[in-house]
């Protein structure tokens, strides 16, 4: 009990600092997906279309996601320096695989006759990605996008060992001063904050669910 | 009656690496007439289909679609002009019933107006009540699919409908129904019609004329009588043994009508020694063309006057689209040779007989 006291009173004490770290961690692990997704999806769009494409580029993906964190990390710091930018560069890579692979899925998982149908009445390929593809493969999409950003906060924590900040800082921190603390006043809000991505994501869904039909 | 050509096909085949799987195709089909393409799985009839529309392209030969050669025309215009119904109905699972019926119009970039206009016509079109236009794919039975599948088939007032094994899925009451109901609709909207079916009883039920495809080859091509009268044995295979009842079941007997039979008004007298074309009964009618029953020759008096008081009351009749066989059966069942055919408002359509059904296969 008086553990628990003390350690709501230092995190009372470092709060200030808490909340810049959480801030810089939450718009890194943003900036990750967004940045991600933003080139997974289109990735896998094309590799859809060719069927022996998207194997390999799903299974190179796949290797991409085996190399850890940390090295991946250490491979940006020549090219890209300290700081965010090479812990951004690797949250990309770690989202790519998820959101790839479901996109090529969920497109090529859209029903036959309701491709053929939708052709037959002169859609253009473009009139049927948009129309017809895309909002099918919307859900398949967004649970991928839903495990990224749950992962990604977790990465994310790694990017303090290249100088990148966020919560790592502390859990890091904690972890070499042998302090229980420190690192629980890192963890937690890592643990809160992807919880809260989840969910907010989890409604989106749900909303994009309702528009589309799909359940 | 000119014959006005909708689609044409020129020595079209289609080879996919070594399989000919369209060989070298001729076919006219007429504008507003209905075609069906049958044949055993894998004869090329689906594949013949999608030339049209070309969703397959072929290899060569030349096809014309009113008059103009496909390979010069746009694919995607040339597909949004032609109604396309498949088996799997295809409806799109996200959007209403509604944004799938005026899913071409979507295409087309209509006016949103307009849509909702033509998505109430045609949703009354094909016998759904308005308030589905609201509702989702998944909410509606098989059937109902199919009719929305049908209605945005519909929904750019093409001229040509493409239907593939359209009623294939559903179950056999519900496949009479559409069947019927497409029947009735095509006499409202004479479209040109290509109906691909693996079902002789569809075929004939449907069909103005039949193609029957074997191995990419149009092997027989008529009227549903022509085809049960084919002389091929592989035709002759095909449809079975079965097929002249099954498409007694499925002519109407309009299309066996004597219509060269003897009538009369009120007070006409018979000069010839017998009725026209050997008949025996004289058919009295009024001035509405309402047969009010028959005077047999041999009760006519010496004055020869056809009049009601030697009138015998006519049997029950049948209207001009009952089935053959359901025509026969009542001729069986009255002990007699021939029934009345009367249309809808009583109008006197002819008789049809044992002897003209007899005659259906000459």
């Amino acid at each position: 009990m008086e553990a628990i006291i003390e350690f709501f009173q230092y995190f009372w004490e470092i709060r200030a600092n808490v909340l810049v770290m959480a801030g810089r961690h939450a718009w890194m692990s943003l900036a990750g997906v967004f940045l991600g997704t933003l080139t997974a999806v289109p990735m896998g769009i094309f590799v859809s279309r060719k069927p022996k494409l998207s194997s390999y580029t799903i299974d190179i993906a796949g290797m991409l996601y085996t190399i850890p964190s940390l090295a991946v990390l250490g491979f940006f710091l020549p090219f890209l320096g300290l700081g965010w930018a090479p812990a951004i560069a690797a949250l990309i890579i770690y989202s790519w695989l998820p959101v790839l692979r479901n996109t090529c899925t969920g497109i090529t998982g859209v029903d036959a006759s309701i491709i053929e149908a939708a052709k037959g009445m002169g859609a253009t390929p473009f009139q049927m990605l948009v129309r017809v593809e895309l909002p099918l493969a919307m859900p398949i999409i967004m649970a991928a996008i839903r495990t990224v950003t749950v992962l990604t906060v977790g990465i994310t924590t790694m990017a303090s060992l290249v100088g990148a900040g966020g919560m790592g800082e502390l859990i890091f921190q904690g972890i070499s001063m042998m302090d229980n603390g420190m690192i629980l006043a890192g963890t937690i809000p890592v643990s809160l904050m992807a919880l809260f991505f989840d969910q907010v994501l989890g409604l989106l869904e749900r909303k994009l669910q309702n528009i589309t039909g799909v359940a | 009656m000119t014959r006005e050509v909708s689609v044409e096909l020129q020595n079209v085949d289609k080879i996919y690496d070594t399989a000919k799987v369209v060989d070298g195709i001729n076919l006219t089909i007429d504008k507003g007439e209905v075609f069906v393409l049958i044949g055993p799985s894998g004869c090329g009839k689906t594949t013949t289909l999608k030339l049209i529309n070309q969703l397959i392209p072929h290899t060569s030969g030349t096809i014309l679609v009113n008059g103009e050669d496909v390979t010069k025309l746009d694919a995607v215009g040339l597909r949004r002009s032609i109604g396309y119904v498949i088996q799997y109905i295809g409806l799109l699972p996200h959007l209403t019933i509604e944004e799938n019926i005026t899913f071409v119009l979507q295409l087309l970039k209509r006016p949103k107006k307009e849509q909702h206009e033509r998505a109430l016509e045609l949703v009354e079109t094909v016998g759904l009540p308005v308030e589905y236009l609201k509702r989702f794919p998944r909410e509606l039975s098989g059937g109902q699919q199919q009719r929305v599948g049908v209605a945005r088939a519909l929904a750019g007032d093409p001229q040509i409908l493409l239907m593939d094994e359209p009623f294939g899925a559903v179950d056999p009451l519900t496949r009479e129904q559409l069947q019927n109901e497409l029947l009735s609709l095509q006499e409202a909207i004479q479209k040109t019609i290509v109906f691909v079916t693996h079902d002789m009883q569809e075929a004939f039920k449907i069909g103005n004329r039949v193609g029957i495809m074997r191995e990419g080859k149009l092997v027989a091509l008529g009227s549903p009588m022509e085809i049960i009268n084919s002389s091929d044995e592989f035709v002759r295979n095909f449809i079975g043994h079965g097929a002249l009842f099954d498409a007694l079941n499925s002519i109407p007997v309009k299309q066996v009508l004597s219509k060269d039979i003897p009538t009369a008004r009120e007070g006409e007298t018979l000069t010839d020694k017998t009725a026209k074309n050997g008949w025996e009964n004289i058919f009295l009618l009024n001035d509405q063309g309402v047969c009010l029953g028959y005077v047999p020759v041999e009760n006519l008096d010496s004055t020869r006057t056809i009049s009601s008081r030697n009138m015998v009351p006519l049997p029950r009749g049948c209207s001009p689209d009952l089935s053959i066989k359901r025509a026969v059966e009542e001729m069986l069942y009255n002990g007699r040779a021939w029934i009345p055919v009367a249309s809808e408002d009583n109008v006197f359509q002819g008789v049809v007989t044992f002897q003209s059904c007899a005659n259906l296969q000459t």
